[in-house]
């Protein structure tokens, strides 16, 4: 008998073995753990734990929960998922408490919002005044560090947290059930909202230069928040004006770019008047500066505008 | 071809599909991503449900509350809660954690979906 016939008795075998094992009954999971849900399912989960957080303030387990979706970043995770479901034009209210909770995050102590106030986008810009940044949401928040907040109950929750939710080992032989897809959104659409002063002390322009790169936006123009630590400070609710209309947006959607920042593109010769939230710092009559190339050729810049809260 | 030699191409044969099934469920198994909530570790959907509840207890939402329990699978709010509680019970949750359950259980218990409500 030759070598030859055993080994293709062998590759065949083989090729059933890996057939059965891979296409007819592969391995499938009863016990799968969060990080490996679908993206959808993921923000779904995000969702809940921004709720509940809204509910409990309890950072340490939140902060649990979240490292079970396996995110790298979850802060950036939530700040991401607030920006798709802006662009969904999702309710203020679904968005707030993980805008709230990504806040909180990066501070690393939580926030209890006395009030939360809804804004709507006043849509009277023209269409090609559009804010690089919208959002619709702010939050009055009360800072409370969790120092004096009863730091041993957050520990030990947290504690809890973790040692109940070991990790699940796959196992074989599952059966799988069809979901129900889940709607975004349960509110009702809120038409006006009256802008609540938030608490604090307003901000400040502490610094405003022009931004003169060819290669820039044109007119583009920057803030960036901070508080008196200058730290970066998302969710700060913008206001800019002008002859035709009048724009909301809000800092920390674009949280590559640092969480204080958010931007407005502007027209040439148009005057526009800057606000920070009720009560803070107005700065009235800010157009596009002009700016000239290495070649004298003139071309519209734009400003980066730097506010403090004092 | 000998009676002896086909016993041999088909031993050798048992041999290759055991490791291929060795090598397709152990050593490089279907890897799963992407994978829907219903599958969740029981410790996981507890702890979902947990949240759930906790968020409903400030809302008080039900549409909002079943919508969110409706990720775990095509179970009614009710049932879901339900078999959370014992869950909970059998694996010594707080008392809190218990009465949160509770407090959302009674609250599904009485929820009608929109639909159902409409003549």
């Amino acid at each position: 008998m030759k070598m030859i016939h055993l080994l293709l008795a062998l590759l065949l075998g083989l090729g059933l073995g890996l057939g059965y094992s891979w296409m007819i009954s592969p391995v499938t999971y009863v016990d799968a753990s969060p990080d490996i849900l679908r993206a959808d399912f993921k923000d779904q989960y995000r969702s809940v734990i921004a709720a509940s957080y809204a509910s409990t303030h309890d950072l340490g387990r939140t902060r649990a929960r979240l490292e079970l979706l396996g995110d790298t970043n979850p802060g950036g995770e939530l700040n991401a998922q607030a920006q798709r479901m802006v662009a969904a034009g999702e309710s203020p209210e679904a968005i707030q408490p993980i805008t709230q909770l990504a806040q909180d995050l990066q501070q690393g102590f939580a926030s209890i919002p006395v009030t939360s106030t809804f804004t709507a986008i006043i849509a009277t810009s023209s269409p090609t005044n559009t804010p690089n940044a919208v959002a619709s949401v702010t939050t009055a928040p009360t800072k409370i560090p969790l120092a004096t907040a009863t730091p041993v109950t957050q520990d030990a929750t947290a504690e809890s947290s973790t040692t109940d939710t070991p990790t699940p080992a796959p196992t074989t032989s599952f059966a799988q059930t069809a979901l129900i897809p889940l709607a975004s959104s349960t509110f009702a659409p809120r038409p006006t909202f009256t802008a609540m002063p938030p608490p604090g002390k307003p901000f400040e322009l502490i610094d405003q230069e022009t931004v003169c790169e060819p290669a820039a936006q044109p007119g583009l123009m920057k803030f960036i928040l901070t508080d008196k630590r200058r730290k970066q400070i998302p969710g700060i609710e913008i206001i800019v004006t002008w002859d035709e209309g009048e724009d909301h947006f809000f800092t920390g959607f674009k949280p590559e770019l640092g969480n204080g920042y958010a931007d407005f593109v502007m027209q040439a010769d148009i005057m526009y008047s800057i606000r920070v939230v009720e009560g803070g710092a107005s700065i009235p009559n800010i157009s596009a500066p002009n700016c000239k190339d290495s070649n004298g050729v003139e071309y519209i810049g734009g400003w980066l505008l730097t506010f403090q809260q004092p | 071809m000998s009676i002896s030699n086909w016993i041999r191409i088909i031993l050798t044969a048992i041999a290759g599909i055991a490791l291929g099934l060795v090598y397709g469920w152990v050593i490089d198994p279907v890897e799963y991503v992407d994978v829907t909530p219903n599958i969740l570790h029981a410790d996981f959907r507890a702890d979902y449900v947990m949240m759930v509840a906790e968020a409903h207890q400030s809302e008080k939402d039900l549409e909002t509350s079943a919508k969110r329990l409706a990720m775990l699978g095509s179970e009614s709010p009710a049932q879901i809660v339900t078999s959370t509680l014992d869950y909970a019970k059998k694996n010594n949750f707080t008392q809190n954690e218990i009465d949160l359950l509770q407090e959302l259980l009674t609250a599904m218990q009485t929820y009608q979906p929109q639909e159902a409500a409409e003549p």
